[in-house]
């Protein structure tokens, strides 16, 4: 997989390492950056937290990812943490999760000028220019309607996976509608449907066509007009992606809604990629990083 | 030591003073920012002690005190007094900052008749013949209000040996900040915050040993190793101070603060004071022409935001955080001259508020964490 490099560099290839620690999951990618590989994705795997201490469960997929690439820490040129991961100590740098995500986006689909980070906690929808430089950004308020972890949650009520809710979703005939506003009101919601004997995949599409409603107003506040990558581990949800196409299409809004099989590790490598690029800014000043931050 | 330096900031009811008290029967008196004397008061026998508001307690009587668009530290400067956290100190001194603390002198003392209380009033003319006339006076004034409070009469030779105390002090904090300033990732501020603000409630002696002790300790820590952060200075706190957790949070977020204006009564003075000659015209001369430049002091109209500018190319820092209290007049009012001297000179700048008692960051947390990215990502051209 290869992107545009956005340095010139005269400098030898970066091997970095991006690690997202989102609430839910924490994400890590290690990415090769020269002038000869371009940008290629060595190795990313993501891992559930499920109520471990995030410090921890970060530093044992990092070496489990450096191990499947046959990588020592000592050869990599910078860590670079995002998301909540600022609480990993052995880290080089530390990026922001939009920062990231914008990067992340940017090399998995070279023509988004937006992407829309869908996390179990909010969703933020970025619009970013051709270098990754994040532009404007609109977020989802505090309440967790339009979040992965209210899905979550509705997936626990109906007795099924999160896996299985895309595929359900597609099958839905009648979508029963669903408040989009509060994460309180539409479990209520859910609750009556199934005493009124809904279909589960009529109250799955409708909440994914509520969610989705709440991400394409988001897109085009933030002024989204072409590409938009879907980031974050609901990417993967079929359900949600095919609702969203269905949202921006019924709403005319301009942009394509696109996903990637990397979507969920777009933080990480975006991180891994921003790593690289500071690795080699500092490397072309010619100073150690400690000489950098010493303001040498 | 760095637990018991966060406990002595957290705890407002004083323990340490209140030990000191016991031990020594002698008098304390507290003082509120930015600047008092401590050399004259230590000189006289009195623990000067600092205050820097009630940081996370219940206000409960210090609101009715105030209106809603005053600040937070006199309301909770307000509620210690009442709910008796301040009762071991024999007195208070309020230095000239602004109207606020100038009017909450006078509630003082009519809420504590019993007490000293005294507004230091400070010269903003820096002529010898007026100004330095005229603080030579304060200084006196407040030297007899001390004796009259139970302290013991200035000594010359006694003020001069408090001189050389403080030096040592002095040189002290200059030499943390020094080390900050080179190796940031060796003296994080949250560390550096805590052992200052210990400062203001033990006396100076002990926390000359303290210091020493810090200096040493992190030097020998091979642990500590440089982070990717973006070098900030971070301005506008020199009164109320802000939480604790707010600079763990600004840290976290991808800064290495090189320079700030946190406890300046500590730094007031540029160089050490002059420790044989008049050691009260030391202090005079020392206000009047050594002491930093900042909000509370008067700067001529055209210079305004000059210090700034070259305190950000002392510092060798990449950006400026422009961090004030809310309501902040000093600090608000003089922050468009540093904001605009900033956009001249080229250098980024982001601007928050905060208040002593906020205990939410997430908003802090991602304007720093994007500014600390703008500066490591965009702060040269980058050919596409």
């Amino acid at each position: 997989m290869r992107a545009a490099a956005i340095m010139p560099a005269a400098v030898p290839d970066q091997l970095t390492a991006g690690i997202d620690v989102g609430s839910a999951t924490v994400k890590v990618a290690l990415m090769r950056v020269g002038d000869g590989c371009g940008e290629v994705l060595v190795e990313g795997r993501s891992e559930r937290i499920r109520r471990r201490e995030p410090e921890v469960v970060a530093a044992g997929l990092f070496d489990d990812v450096l191990g499947a690439a046959g990588v020592e820490r000592k050869q990599l040129d910078y860590v670079a943490t995002t998301g909540e991961g600022e609480l990993v100590a052995f880290r080089t740098g530390h990026f922001y999760g939009m920062t990231t995500h914008a990067r992340g986006a940017r090399y998995l689909e070279p023509g988004a000028d937006a992407c829309i980070d869908v996390g179990a906690l909010h969703a933020r929808a970025i619009l970013m220019d051709a270098r990754a430089k994040v532009l404007g950004y609109r977020m989802t308020s505090q309440c967790a309607s339009g979040s992965g972890q209210f899905l979550e949650n509705i997936s626990r009520y109906l007795g099924v996976t999160m896996g299985e809710i895309g595929t359900l979703s597609l099958k839905a005939d009648v979508p029963e509608p669903c408040s989009s506003i509060c994460a309180v009101l539409a479990e209520t919601d859910v609750i009556n449907m199934v005493s009124r004997g809904i279909s589960t995949a009529n109250i799955l599409k409708g909440i994914h066509l509520s969610m989705a409603g709440r991400y394409v107003k988001l897109l085009n506040s933030a002024g989204a007009k072409h590409v938009v990558l879907v980031t974050g581990g609901l990417a993967a949800d079929v359900g949600l992606m095919a609702a969203l196409r269905e949202h921006a299409a019924e709403s005319g809004a301009s942009f394509t809604i696109r996903g990637h099989e990397h979507s969920a590790l777009a933080g990480a490598i975006g991180a891994a990629l921003w790593g690289a690029f500071r690795a080699r800014k500092i490397a072309r000043l010619g100073v150690s990083l400690e000489e950098a931050s010493a303001g040498a | 030591m760095l637990e018991r330096c966060e406990e002595l900031t957290r705890d407002t009811s004083l323990p340490s003073v209140r030990a000191w008290k016991e031990r020594t029967g002698g008098v304390a008196i507290g003082f509120l920012p930015i600047y008092v004397p401590r050399e004259l008061l230590h000189a006289q026998g009195v623990l000067p002690v600092g205050l820097m508001g009630g940081g996370e307690i219940e206000i409960i009587r210090g609101d009715a005190y105030y209106q809603s668009y005053i600040c937070h530290l006199p309301r909770s400067t307000v509620e210690l007094g009442l709910n008796g956290s301040l009762d071991c100190l024999d007195g208070m001194i309020f230095p000239a900052i602004c109207d606020v603390i100038r009017n909450l002198s006078g509630m003082w003392q009519m809420m504590f008749p019993a007490k000293l209380v005294h507004y230091l009033d400070v010269p903003q003319d820096f002529d010898r013949s007026m100004g330095g006339r005229f603080y030579r006076h304060e200084l006196g004034v407040l030297s007899q209000k001390l004796v009259e409070a139970g302290a013991r009469p200035l000594d010359p030779d006694a003020l001069r040996a408090s001189i050389r105390t403080y030096n040592v002090h002095h040189g002290l904090v200059a030499e943390l900040y020094e080390l900050r300033r080179r190796e940031p990732w060796r003296v994080p501020t949250a560390e550096l915050y805590v052992m200052l603000r210990a400062g203001l409630v033990l006396p100076v002696e002990e926390h000359n040993g303290m210091l020493g002790e810090y200096l040493e300790a992190v030097r020998a820590d091979e642990s500590r190793r440089p982070m990717d952060q973006a070098r900030v200075l971070l301005t506008g706190s020199f009164c109320e101070q802000p939480p604790l957790g707010l600079i763990k949070t600004l840290e976290r977020a991808g800064c290495y603060i090189v320079d700030d204006d946190f406890v300046q009564v500590s730094r007031w003075f540029r160089h050490a004071l002059p420790e044989d000659g008049d050691p009260v015209e030391a202090l005079v001369e020392a206000f009047l022409d050594d002491a930093i430049p900042g909000p509370t002091r008067y700067v001529d109209e055209g210079e305004k935001g000059r210090d700034l500018i070259e305190r950000v190319e002392r510092a060798g820092a990449e950006g400026v955080l422009f961090c004030a209290p809310s309501f902040c007049d000093p600090a608000l009012l003089d922050q468009p001259m540093g904001t605009a001297a900033a956009t001249r000179a080229g250098i980024p700048w982001t601007a928050f508020k905060y208040s002593e008692d906020t205990g939410q960051f997430q908003v802090i947390r991602e304007q720093a964490g994007t500014f600390a990215d703008s500066i490591k990502l965009w702060s040269e051209v980058t050919t596409p």
